[in-house]
């Protein structure tokens, strides 16, 4: 149990409102599904965010499966060889985001959408909003890590 | 900020100002976007100037000249005068809102500020005012405008400032 409500996770907390947790949970599931950005980049944008706000309960939780070698060496993204060009600029945008949304340069959203176009950074930073907002609220709301996480699918990982 | 726009809808226009904005270059996301806001706005436990209190302190932190000029006219209905709104500043403390807002603004500072540092004693106030449905509003409110806010800022073309503008909710 959180101290905003009697749910112990995310789902269960937004669900005492339960019409807006129902439009929510569509949201955030078009996130994964849109063509414009692939869902395993979106993944790695997400937990470096989880990294970067130190939000353990985000960094356990898995909305999409990429491949082992890239969530371990995801804080060596800028060297670690495992990352594509089209990754590291959309994790190099992520960063700067995260760190102040003022200082994002024309030339870090250039390079993004040299991969995935106008309609490619346009999700990247739709996304960012809602993923950067989520995280924070998991910190806000003292959510607790587990061992397991419920991913928006349904799936138990 | 930069003076030109980083993305553009170049698809025919609509009319409406959200989907020839460079948000409809992604259709996927923008209904339920536009769904969850009027779902914000008009569904929850918290006031129309409750949460407009929170959008315009999140604007100004964040610095979204476009968020900061808006006014929405639910919110101004509901008694959010421009008076009011010029106590949402650093020093709201020492104004003349009320507990119940000033706590408002407490949260909204402690989401962007330090989502992780939340004192007991914050906690207690709001466990006080407010019961966990509008606790749970609030969160989502904040976290929705912050990340439009800077979807706006991400996007560039922002001007240096603009007029108030009132509007009305967004369809």
């Amino acid at each position: 149990m959180v101290w905003v409500s009697s749910g112990n996770d995310r789902n269960a907390t937004i669900r005492v409102l339960r019409d807006m947790a129902a439009i929510f949970d569509a949201l955030y599931q078009s996130l994964w599904t849109q063509p414009h950005l692939p869902p395993e980049v979106l993944e790695l944008c997400r937990l470096r965010l989880a990294q970067l706000h130190q939000c353990e309960v985000e960094l356990q939780r898995h909305d999409c499966e990429i491949p082992t070698d890239k969530h371990n060496n995801l804080t060596h993204w800028t060297t670690h060889s495992s990352f594509s060009n089209a990754e590291r600029a959309c994790l190099a945008f992520t960063e700067v985001y995260a760190m102040d949304t003022q200082a994002l340069t024309d030339e870090l959203a250039a390079a993004v959408k040299s991969h995935f176009g106008d309609a490619g950074l346009v999700l990247l930073v739709e996304a960012l909003g809602i993923l950067d907002g989520m995280t924070r609220l998991s910190l806000l709301w003292q959510l607790p890590a587990t061992t397991t996480q419920q991913t928006t699918y349904g799936l138990v990982l | 900020m930069t003076g030109q726009p980083r993305a553009t809808n170049t698809n025919t226009p609509t009319g409406n100002m959200i989907r020839d904005s460079a948000l409809g270059l992604v259709p996927e996301t923008l209904d339920h976007y536009m769904a969850l806001n009027r779902k914000i706005w008009e569904s929850g436990p918290l006031s129309p100037a409750e949460i407009e209190i929170a959008r315009l302190r999140n604007a100004r932190k964040v610095n979204c000249v476009y968020c900061k000029s808006v006014r929405y006219d639910i919110a101004r209905a509901d008694g959010l005068s421009e008076d009011r709104v010029a106590m949402i500043e650093d020093d709201f403390r020492d104004s003349a809102l009320s507990q119940r807002e000033k706590l408002i603004l407490a949260f909204t500072d402690q989401f962007l500020n330090d989502p992780g540092g939340l004192s007991e004693s914050l906690k207690a106030k709001l466990l006080a005012v407010f019961s966990s449905q509008e606790l749970v509003h609030l969160s989502m409110l904040v976290a929705h405008f912050s990340g439009f806010s800077r979807c706006a800022v991400a996007l560039g073309g922002m001007p240096a400032s603009l007029p108030i503008m009132e509007i009305s909710l967004p369809q």
